[in-house]
């Protein structure tokens, strides 16, 4: 099998002692894409990440990435979690750069980079403030800086936006995506909110409650920008809305 | 500005305070009361305090007695200190070493330090060894504890973030697991330094000829309330010193963990 999938996952199961988690869940991600994941809340979304991740030990099945085994190590991955992850001890500067010192680039690089990132997220101002003093919205910029910074093969979002209000989140989504058109990268990004999928995706995975599957696969074809008022983009979350139901 | 106001009033008020009980204090002693017959009041003791600067008590004036006491309480407690941080940040990173101390620790935590007294004689005999372990030992379990506690409370979702960015497990503790600790090994130090200086007079029980300690058991020898309040003074000026001076060392280091806002 040729590396035609940047990421491939076979038969992933986890469970937590005797609660199967995941049940089984196989599909592919191609170089470049932008996949969004929706299900029910408390479906796994997150045991589905961080199994994805190596966070946790998955109980069986595999992941590949460009068909090999994931190693954090080797392969540059990089993770937005639903809270700031930033290092409180650091300050925003720092923060970004903390990925490119853990893996070893030149000095001038690392400069250039975090220059480059900070001001693409608007934090150039507040580069030597400490996350305390920012607000919760620059803390999510400032995370994903740090994560576009190491320039990840591979990018993972759980809800990163979960906990803004809706202009923040549309700003930053539309960020997002300019981001990820610029520097190239497979994202993989987990919400229950189904118009932001809509609105990210290139395709939408759909899960299933407990124990998780895979319920229905929908390419996104439509063009982007999009407009969330659009016919055809209302038609499409319906589509989706549909398949999840969780009222 | 409005912080230097405050300060200010807050100064004000704490030097109020201690002028009300200073009152008090010559009150309660004045002539013909029972405390009185006792008791020095204020302005005794204050002028032996300042004889006590030229004049030796037994063998070496008050500063002598001072440093004395101060070399017993920083070794004590760099010892305490060190051991502390590193026995805490080991029980908080490694299960084993956890499994393993915990319970011991936990055991030996509750003693109080002059319980120790007779074992430091026999351990480490009449000189200094004796007098260093014992503040040692009450310093150590309050640096322990807290730098424990720290190691075990850092954020997941950050060891988690520098996995991903991939992170040894080396690079994880140095660089997350430590930082993240500090604010709590401070707070650690902080009691620790107090506790250690508070122990000052049990250490020098154990047959001293001199120090702060040594001076009030010598007091109370030959009945000389003066001598024993000089020392009780000295003792309180002397640690909330070393705290101010250990506030002050933290909050430069742990400036990302008070700054709320600009």
């Amino acid at each position: 099998m040729a590396n035609e999938y940047k990421v491939q996952v076979n038969h992933l199961t986890k469970r937590f002692g005797d609660l199967l988690v995941l049940d089984d869940i196989s599909f592919n991600v191609k170089e470049n894409e932008f996949l969004c994941i929706v299900g029910p809340t408390g479906c796994g979304k997150t045991t589905f990440l961080n199994s994805l991740s190596k966070l946790y030990d998955i109980t069986a099945g595999e992941i590949l990435i460009n068909g090999e085994p994931v190693d954090l190590k080797r392969h540059n991955i990089a993770y937005i979690f639903q809270e700031y992850s930033n290092m409180p001890w650091l300050t925003i500067r720092q923060n970004v750069e903390f990925g490119l010192r853990i893996k070893k680039l030149p000095e001038a690089e690392i400069r250039e980079r975090s220059d480059y990132f900070l001001d693409m997220v608007g934090l150039t101002k507040f580069q030597d403030y400490y996350p305390r003093q920012l607000s919760a919205s620059m803390l999510q910029r400032a995370a994903i800086a740090r994560a576009f910074a190491v320039k990840p093969e591979v990018l993972l979002m759980d809800e990163p936006y979960g906990q803004l209000d809706i202009e923040l989140r549309f700003k930053l989504e539309d960020e997002l995506i300019r981001l990820w058109r610029e520097v190239g990268t497979t994202v993989i990004f987990i919400t229950h909110n189904i118009e932001e999928a809509v609105y990210l995706s290139g395709r939408i995975l759909v899960l299933t409650n407990k124990p998780t599957k895979i319920k229905a696969e929908i390419p996104n074809d439509l063009p982007r920008p999009r407009d969330i008022a659009d016919p055809n983009f209302v038609a499409l979350r319906n589509q989706v809305t549909e398949l999840i139901k969780w009222w | 500005m409005k912080k230097k106001k405050l300060n200010i009033t807050r100064a004000a008020v704490g030097a109020l305070a201690i002028l009300c009980f200073l009152c008090l204090w010559f009150w309660a002693t004045r002539e013909g009361t029972p405390l009185g017959r006792l008791m020095p009041n204020p302005a005794q003791v204050f002028l032996r305090l300042v004889e006590t600067t030229h004049t030796k008590v037994g063998p070496l004036t008050i500063w002598g007695h001072m440093l004395n006491s101060l070399r017993r309480v920083l070794v004590g407690f760099c010892i305490a200190s060190g051991s502390g941080i590193l026995l805490g940040l080991a029980m908080g990173w490694n299960r084993t070493i956890e499994a393993l101390l915990r319970p011991i620790f936990e055991l030996l935590r509750p003693i109080p330090p002059l319980a120790w007294i007779s074992l430091a004689i026999v351990w480490f005999g009449l000189g200094e060894g004796g007098k260093y372990f014992i503040i040692f030992v009450s310093g150590f379990s309050n640096v322990t504890i807290n730098v424990y506690t720290g190691a075990k409370a850092v954020d997941p979702e950050l060891i988690g973030a520098a996995k991903m960015l991939g992170c040894s497990d080396r690079r994880i503790f140095t660089s997350i697991v430590i930082p993240s600790s500090v604010p709590y090994i401070f707070t650690g130090l902080q009691i620790a330094i107090s506790s250690s200086w508070a122990a000052v007079v049990a250490a020098e029980m154990v047959r001293s000829t001199n120090g702060i300690g040594w001076m009030i058991t010598a007091g109370q020898g030959i009945g000389d309330m003066e001598q024993i309040m000089v020392g009780i003074i000295v003792i309180g000026v002397v640690g909330f010193l070393l705290s101010t001076f250990m506030r002050g060392v933290e909050s430069k280091l742990c400036a990302w963990s008070r700054v709320q806002d600009s």
